[in-house]
């Protein structure tokens, strides 16, 4: 990836809803349509396709071919990936492998859901023999197993997880496809006083399940160059890491995925995080982005908070964080939720973003997780850096 | 002491499968089962049907002890279907002496008595038709 030999040339993300009523394949058709307006080519470009699962069509084994099939693609390559959140970014990769192996020219990377209209998935295995009956609240009472220890370790500063919502919330003021029931001003102490779900996790550190979708279009940097793409953002370092420290039986449980994953996708890129000029972290908890802070490296461990505390992560500070609102103040659509921090920081380099178009766009942090294994954080990490064709 | 357990009564019932039968039939007569690989010299939890140390499938079931402290822990305000108008309770992440980890719940104890490092006892609860091991105060 580092030599520039893959590009992005075009995005587009559908609005962020809460219960549209809309079909994923809807969402979808929306999404490519917009991707491939985007980057100017016609439909026939597209000869490979790589889309995230989603809950709306879970039951559906058949479903990147079918969803294909509903999009008029012809393919030589297609392939669903079903990391959760962290499919999308691990598509771009996936896509560019693809192409470096010869099987494609041009992926469209996609990633839709309806989870809040349509949820059809059934996660199973473990959960129904040894988690279910004793009444975890899903996803906020695992974060808030993770953040008691983390508490207990580091020290857990409320006011910095506030500040982060606030800073997120911000930027979702400002971006037109962020859902309308987020829409509202919050303060620190609005956080501060949000109820507890599952202590210490509270309301406002918790995405809401939303509608939407979102698609790239990956190519060779060479073939960008033959359709006349009028700009180019490459992926230039790539790391993921899947059920990291699996064999612990009693491993750190803040330890995350991303401390690998990180240093896999920086070496590549030959980046320090001092470097990134902007960070677009996988956020479906608060915690979540402190725990990427301090593995990424960005600074020490235990002490995320302060980092928070001391830094402007708004769109004009020195590390602008999640400028499209995140998806906790944007809304997650689904398990496509994944793909808006990653079209945020395409938007970005492209010098796209509006009114909260960042000021050093050279390059850009993205982050994906998914799914949450027993009693740990999470099983999947990706990072993937990008950079503005100069 | 009566019994505080927020849960009881709701809890619905695990579904097993083939390779964990051991695990459930044990349950029945409130003896928690472990998988041991006698190879690596180790326990693993959940029940997997592989060792996660060395890939063979040369697995044991052994008894615990039932005694372990609070790695970490939650109190829950909400539960999930089918769990109905639920008041606060304790999900724990339980190390176990036999070095592995049991998420599970905690009872009998008020949610403000909880403490990262607690000991804790095994203890059993009804889940449907099967025994949930859950943990208690030791």
């Amino acid at each position: 990836m580092s030599d520039r030999g893959i590009a992005i040339i075009g995005y587009y993300e559908t609005k962020i809803e809460l219960k549209s009523g809309r079909s994923v394949y809807d969402l979808a058709g929306e999404a490519m349509a917009g991707a491939i307006a985007h980057a100017g080519i016609g439909k026939s470009e597209i000869d490979g396709f790589a889309v995230s699962s989603c809950f709306s069509d879970a039951g559906n084994p058949f479903y990147a071919p079918v969803l294909a099939s509903y999009l008029g693609l012809e393919l030589d390559w297609c392939q669903v990936t079903d990391l959760g959140g962290a499919s999308a970014s691990g598509n771009v990769a996936r896509a560019a492998a693809a192409i470096r192996a010869r099987m494609c020219d041009t992926v469209l990377v996609l990633a839709a859901d309806a989870q809040s209209s349509e949820n059809k998935g059934a996660i199973g295995a473990f959960r129904s023999e040894f988690q279910y009956p004793m009444g975890i609240m899903g996803p906020p009472g695992c974060f808030g197993l993770l953040s008691r220890r983390y508490d207990h370790q580091y020290g857990l500063d409320a006011k910095a997880l506030g500040k982060l919502a606030v800073t997120q919330r911000n930027h979702a003021l400002m971006n037109d496809k962020a859902c309308e029931k987020l829409h509202r001003r919050l303060t620190i102490e609005d956080y501060l006083a949000s109820p507890m779900i599952s202590d210490p996790i509270r309301m406002l550190d918790c995405v809401m399940v939303c509608d939407g979708a979102s698609a790239l279009v990956v190519t060779s940097t060479t073939r960008a160059q033959e359709l006349g793409a009028r700009k180019r953002v490459h992926p230039i370092g790539y790391g993921e890491r899947i059920n990291h420290l699996e064999t612990e039986q009693c491993p750190d449980i803040t330890a995350i995925g991303h401390s690998v994953a990180g240093a896999r996708a920086l070496k590549a890129a030959g980046l320090t995080p001092t470097q990134i000029q902007s960070f677009h972290p996988y956020d479906d908890f608060l915690i979540a982005i402190v725990l990427q802070l301090e593995q990424l490296g960005f600074c020490e461990i235990g002490r995320g908070c302060r980092f928070v505390m001391e830094h402007d992560l708004s769109y004009r500070g020195d590390l602008p964080l999640n400028t499209g609102g995140g998806q906790i103040s944007a809304g997650q659509a689904g398990l496509a939720g994944g793909a808006h921090n990653l079209v945020e920081a395409v938007r970005q380099l492209f010098g796209e973003a509006g009114a909260r178009q960042v000021n050093r766009r050279d390059n850009a942090m993205v982050t994906g997780i998914g799914w949450i294994p027993y009693g740990r954080n999470w099983a999947s990490s990706t990072v993937l850096i990008l950079e503005a064709a100069q | 002491m009566s019994t505080l357990d927020p849960l009881a009564g709701q809890r619905p019932a695990p579904v097993p499968c083939n390779f964990t039968k051991p695990f459930w039939d044990a349950a029945r007569e409130c003896k928690l089962l472990l998988q041991y690989d006698p190879d690596a010299r180790k326990y693993q939890f959940y029940p997997r049907p592989i060792s996660i140390f060395s890939g063979r499938r040369n697995l044991e079931w052994r008894e615990t002890s039932g005694k372990g402290m609070v790695y970490t822990y939650t109190v829950s305000y909400k539960a999930p279907p089918p769990f109905k108008g639920v008041s606060p309770f304790i999900v724990v992440i339980v190390e176990l002496s036999e070095g592995v980890r049991v998420m599970t719940n905690l009872i009998n104890c008020p949610p403000d008595q909880v403490k990262i490092g607690m000991p804790v006892r095994l203890a059993w609860v009804e889940a449907g038709e099967l025994n949930f091991p859950v943990f208690e105060p030791d």
